[in-house]
């Protein structure tokens, strides 16, 4: 069945000063189809969806929209060609309703709101969307959210409606609901493509797939004459085999123990509500929820970064709560903090610095007699980077030079150098394509195996079933229960995150 | 005693005046985005643009439209500097606020030497409005005062509507919380701070005017003596709208006024009269501490990139 062709993309090609993100990519899209752009995280997918819609201006090749050679200069030219596009990140302004968000750049004047309300909210009826036009943004789950970044797609009549990476955030739940209206949407007449790098998601819904690496298109496919397989090869460097450790419960002493840890922050929202688990030695215990859920704070406060929590934080049997976060990390915690390059390093320091920074005080691993032992640092770096095998030139290369695996990797050799009793990851691989995650599971194990207690946060159920012994699912700051691992299934715990008992 | 409450409360509404116009063109281009922390520079040479042009003309019309230009020139170059070049807002705004010091100075010794009596020239006369001026207190008080003033009051209600009620003040709104939000709705958000900062800069040169050519009907290099700054505070105390800034300036208004009086009376001598004098700014500090949640705009101070 021949379809219509509505974007025909010929030989882009996109630099950023010396790298190269996209080369000569060509691909068409046709009209009542939903496309995926499978790809490892840095293959260039976003980059050639930000250069379609405008975000980015392409360095070579063309565009054609309907048959005609088209110059897309900015979103707005995207969206009068009918094209719009969900960012990962939705740009969404939260203090705003919805309906101000939706019509954002699109009324002229004088502003009728009560009218633009009701036209949302029909839309919203179409579509089965259950949003009010007049909340506020920051009232809505992120489920709903992304919701209202579709709604500003369909208020401005978009036929082809790019997403990038949709499931992400959203619970399974949540997930399915996204792809009954990517559905809907495309028999209604309307084109998706969806960028992605979760293959289970490409097999169920799309109908054509075009895979890219390294910038380049490395093969165009359809769904029902293809599969996971041969989608791997297509998109992956180097054949991963993953890794399935056999986890036993291991049967040492406890570790960590929390009790009844409450926390209600500033704006007095309760983010933690009565916690209590615990953690044995060499076992790798996981949080998963979807994000905001409280696993931030958690962390948090196990790190010390939190201090006015209450309830009971013992390790090896001693009372921690009131410790700050200098005599914790004493203590043996070590802590990967979630957003890597803005609590776990500092961008304009060497990898060096980055690497000394937890133990520059008096009395640390760095110091002798008030000065720092720099060559020592030096050497132990460079040691590092080998181990871990961080893709930098040397110890003096600044922090924000790296990749986002490659910084994560310089981050995690120091918590893991720093935890001598306790390792604390708040989602270690969020993030990163499939290599640098493998290769931040084999750490994490063998940290294990040296009797080390991991409490691993994570948003992704197949990292947890991965490597972890026993799991606890977090919705709204309370903890739904502890598993071992294989207690559930993937939809029971998908129900767990949506807040729904099982 | 009617008459002194009556002459302090007008002379209140009088030091309001410029003050509201500052903090109103500052919640403009603050809620973009943008902290126009070039405030205090571009009243000063709002006031010596607004002097010069109608000591050299001898029309007040034209002081009023040379105080608009230069407030917009040393808004244009600020703007230039933090929204296109992406330059620290606070760094950038210290230098622009010592270079029109140093402007003001020079041009006015260049102009005029050191003229052994001060150069005066005659200034705005207050208008009475009729029927309404004969209101007993509120009409003396708001009804019998200069045409700048009288621009505040429209102002208000204006610029209200502006950032509540139109697409315009939704974009400038949505630009101080998530420029992202803006550019992808295809609009630019480099264009929508700058323009914001120039309507700061109007308003500051405006505003600087008020107190050579509105009020004293002279210049001195100190005339503004952080006044600017002042406004700059109340958009913050105002919470970044319009009626939180009416009320910010009602507060320092009425002190200043307060001050004013207090000055002319020898009433108190146990207070120094230095005391006096500092009265606004220890109240603008006072506030500032006391101020318990602020409705900042996210993206305040933060230029914006967009390949990033």
């Amino acid at each position: 069945m021949e379809k219509e062709t509505v974007i025909r993309i010929e030989g882009v090609s996109k630099y950023f000063s010396k790298v190269i993100a996209n080369k000569d990519v060509s691909f068409d899209v046709h009209k009542g189809e939903i496309m995926a752009l499978l790809g490892e995280n840095g293959a260039g997918k976003s980059t050639i969806m930000k250069v379609l819609y405008g975000l980015y201006t392409h360095d070579e090749g063309q565009i054609f929209i309907d048959g005609k050679k088209v110059n897309i200069a900015s979103p707005r030219d995207a969206i009068e060609h009918g094209i719009s596009m969900i960012q990962q990140h939705f740009s969404l302004v939260e203090t705003h309703t919805v309906t101000e968000n939706v019509i954002l750049g699109t009324v002229k004047g004088k502003i009728n709101m009560s009218s633009y309300n009701d036209k949302i909210k029909e839309l919203c009826t179409l579509y089965g969307f259950d949003i009010s036009p007049q909340s506020k943004i920051r009232d809505l789950s992120v489920g709903q959210q992304q919701k209202v970044e579709i709604l500003k797609a369909l208020y401005l009549n978009a036929r082809v409606l790019i997403m990038d990476e949709p499931t992400a955030v959203l619970t399974p739940q949540e997930a399915d609901s996204l792809m009954e209206f990517v559905k809907d949407f495309a028999s209604k007449g309307g084109s998706v493509i969806f960028i992605t790098h979760k293959m289970r998601e490409v097999m169920s819904v799309a109908n054509r797939i075009v895979v890219m690496k390294n910038g380049r298109v490395s093969g165009i496919v359809n769904a029902k004459d293809t599969n996971e397989k041969e989608l791997s090869s297509l998109m992956m460097n180097s054949d991963n085999e993953s890794i399935k450790t056999s986890v036993n419960a291991p049967t040492g002493p406890v570790a960590l123990s929390v009790n009844n840890l409450s926390y209600i922050d500033k704006m007095g929202v309760k983010r933690l509500n009565d916690v209590s688990f615990y953690i044995k030695q060499g076992e790798i215990f996981g949080v998963i929820g979807v994000s905001g859920n409280g696993q931030d704070e958690l962390a948090e406060i196990l790190s010390g970064v939190i201090n006015s929590g209450t309830g009971e934080i013992k390790l090896d049997n001693k009372d921690i709560s009131s410790l700050s976060v200098r005599e914790r990390i004493e203590s043996g915690i070590g802590y990967l903090p979630l957003d890597r390059l803005k609590d776990g390093m500092i961008g304009d320091m060497t990898l060096s610095e980055n690497l000394m920074i937890k133990e520059s005080f008096k009395g640390g691993r760095w110091v002798k007699n008030g000065f720092l032992r720099i060559k020592d640092l030096k050497n132990y770096t460079e040691a590092k980077i080998k181990e871990y095998q961080v893709k930098a030139s040397g110890e003096s290369d600044l922090a924000r030079s790296l990749s986002g695996g490659n910084a994560q990797k310089i981050v995690l050799a120091r918590e893991v150098d720093a935890a001598k009793k306790l390792l604390i990851l708040n989602q270690p691989t969020r993030g990163l394509d499939v290599g640098a995650v493998d290769r931040i599971h084999r750490i994490v194990i063998s940290q294990m195996h040296e009797g080390k207690a991991v409490l691993l946060i994570s948003t992704e159920i197949s990292e947890i079933f991965d490597i972890c012994s026993r799991f606890t699912v977090m919705y709204r700051g309370k903890l739904m229960g502890i598993y071992n691992n294989g207690d559930l299934s993937i939809s029971e715990v998908g129900l767990l995150m949506a807040g729904v008992q099982v | 005693m009617i008459n002194t409450i009556t002459g302090i409360l007008s002379s209140a509404v009088m030091m309001c005046t410029p003050l509201f116009l500052g903090a109103i063109g500052e919640v403009f281009s603050e809620r973009a985005g943008v902290m126009v922390c070039a405030i205090e520079g571009i009243f000063l040479l709002g006031a010596w643009g607004g002097f010069v042009g109608a000591y050299a003309s001898g029309s007040l019309l034209v002081g009023l439209i040379l105080a608009v230009i230069m407030g917009v020139l040393m808004a244009a170059l600020y703007g230039f500097v933090t929204i296109c070049l992406k330059q620290q807002q606070i760094v950038m705004g210290t230098a622009v606020n010592i270079l029109a010091a140093g402007l003001a100075a020079f041009f006015q010794r260049v102009f005029f030497g050191i003229p052994t009596v001060p150069l005066q020239v005659k200034p705005l006369s207050h208008i009475a409005i009729p029927l309404l001026s004969k209101l007993p207190i509120i009409g003396q008080v708001l009804f019998n005062q200069n045409i700048i003033t009288y621009l505040a009051y429209i102002l208000f209600p204006i610029s209200f509507f502006v950032l509540y009620k139109t697409s315009v003040g939704l974009t400038i709104r949505s630009c101080g919380e998530n420029p992202a939000s803006v550019d992808t709705a295809g609009i630019n958000v480099n264009r929508v701070r700058f323009l914001t900062v120039i309507i700061a800069g109007a308003l500051g040169g405006l505003a600087g005017s008020f107190y050579t050519i509105g009020y004293l009907g002279m210049f001195t290099t100190g005339i503004i003596g952080g006044r600017g700054w002042i406004a700059f505070a109340i958009c913050f105390l105002g919470n970044w709208n319009p009626k939180g800034a009416l009320y910010g300036t009602l507060v320092f208004g009425i002190t200043e006024a307060i001050t004013i009086y207090l000055q002319s009376t020898q009433n108190i001598p146990s207070i120094p009269n230095e005391f006096i004098i500092a009265l606004p700014y220890i109240l603008t500090i006072a506030l500032t501490v006391s101020k318990r949640s602020f409705a900042v705009p996210k993206q305040l101070g933060i230029p914006y990139n967009k390949e990033l």
